[in-house]
């Protein structure tokens, strides 16, 4: 499945005709895909207006079965908002660090401009491309943002670029070797338990993308890269494409 | 917010003294039954509607109504307007509810290999006929007709039908990727037709 292919799965997400195992797998990539959530959205409130279309008057008894249940029924805990960091924290600076990271914004800045370029052909979506050109300049605007990178095996090289204080990352990846039909990359990132977590899947028939990973972010060690089938992988499956360090 | 506000005339008004249906629900949120049964006043017509529509049962459906709307007492502590307008939550939820049902009822008719669907299509008709018409379902219908037919049967089929994609295709003869794509563009150009927004 390539990425526009992914791309076209809101259309029966929205109309709750995909089969459960193609949900969950679209629900994961929804969750790093913020052009798909917004689309969503948008075709839900769509899809809904057939729904008002065929409004019809319910049984009158009805509502006094329901207003006789809600009395029994204790209604949920709100969830409470995070709240946002008082001040940022400065950055944990790593020794010698800063320097590079000087550069490296400066070259990050390079690769965003050609993920730009690149992210027109591939979606032909101008709005898309914008949105992940200004996620990206937010990022490294942040005082703490830091950046890494590393070589994927098969091929071009993997550039995390990221904000503790934001906890947010996108990664930049660059002349990497298409995937077979049903392999995709995904990306991980491990905690100090050098536990896994899914960062959500990139495409494995384009060779440069960007993907945004909001949340999680802060508290990681290294940034992995795998090949998986599709449509991704609980575990990663070793030995990785890509480990980089990211503290 | 800017939909409710916004809505076109439908059968069933709030008192103006009740407020928008988001200031409703914040009352509901806070445990308030009397909001709730205004709440109820405003959406069950549209929950009953679709959930009927699909399931086509009228005992069934209200089963299903009811659930809902007590998932919707249940959860609306947890509603965020940010993330979709009121009536979409809701009439989200409905639709997976019905697509649950009609999912759980075909694998056990499938077990049991009883298959009642001749009493089915003789109730579609009656259902058809109970749809109100007014400025909403005609602009729904207006902008339906402006899909293309494989569009329209795809996003009909599926939402109304409450077939997956791989059904849907096998009904329409029509392979799987052309399946997802008019369901996706289908929705698209009613969006566009409709002019509704995701916020």
């Amino acid at each position: 499945m390539t990425t526009p292919e992914v791309h076209t799965l809101t259309g029966p997400y929205v109309l709750n005709a995909l089969p459960e195992d193609e949900r969950i797998g679209f629900e994961a990539h929804l969750a790093d895909c913020q052009s798909c959530s917004s689309e969503v959205a948008e075709l839900r409130e769509a899809a809904n207006k057939l729904g008002t279309a065929v409004a019809t008057e319910p049984p009158p008894a009805l509502k006094a079965r329901i207003l006789a249940e809600i009395a029994t029924i204790r209604q949920l805990h709100p969830l409470v908002r995070q709240e946002e960091p008082v001040a940022p924290q400065p950055p944990a600076v790593k020794k010698g660090y800063t320097r590079r990271s000087f550069f490296g914004l400066a070259a990050a800045g390079l690769a965003v401009a050609g993920a730009g370029a690149i992210a027109i052909d591939q979606y032909r979506d101008n709005s898309r491309t914008t949105k992940e050109n200004e996620q990206l300049a937010a990022l490294l605007a942040e005082s703490d943002a830091q950046m890494v990178r590393g070589d994927v095996k098969g091929g071009g090289n993997a550039t995390v670029v990221m904000s503790p204080s934001k906890d947010r990352a996108i990664v930049l990846l660059h002349g990497l070797q298409k995937l077979p039909n049903g392999k995709t990359y995904q990306l991980w990132l491990m905690d100090k338990s050098r536990t896994m977590h899914s960062a959500g899947l990139a495409s494995g028939q384009a060779t440069d993308q960007a993907k945004l990973i909001q949340g999680g972010v802060a508290d990681k060690i290294y940034f992995g890269l795998t090949v998986e089938n599709l449509p991704g992988s609980p575990t990663p499956t070793l030995p990785p494409a890509a480990l980089i360090a990211m503290a | 917010m800017s939909e409710e506000s916004t809505a076109l005339p439908w059968p069933v008004m709030v008192d103006p003294e009740a407020g928008t249906p988001a200031d409703l629900m914040a009352r509901v949120a806070r445990g308030d039954s009397a909001a709730f049964a205004q709440l109820y006043d405003l959406m069950a017509p549209r929950v009953y509607g679709l959930i009927r529509r699909v399931l086509r049962n009228p005992a069934q459906s209200e089963e299903v109504t009811q659930e809902v709307m007590v998932e919707v007492w249940r959860t609306a502590t947890r509603y965020d307007a940010d993330r979709g307008s009121l009536t979409s939550w809701i009439l989200t939820m409905a639709h997976r509810r019905a697509i649950d049902r009609v999912r759980s009822e075909q694998s056990s008719t499938d077990r049991e290999q009883a298959v009642a669907a001749a009493s089915s299509t003789t109730e579609y008709d009656e259902v058809a006929e109970t749809v109100t018409t007014n400025l909403e379902v005609e602009q729904v219908r207006h902008c339906l007709s402006a899909l293309t037919e494989l569009q329209r049967e795809s996003v009909t089929l599926a939402y109304y039908g409450g077939y997956s994609y791989r059904e849907v295709a096998e009904l329409l003869d029509a392979k799987l990727a052309t399946i997802k794509a008019r369901m996706r563009d289908g929705l698209i150009r009613l969006r566009d037709c409709l002019g509704v927004t995701g916020r």
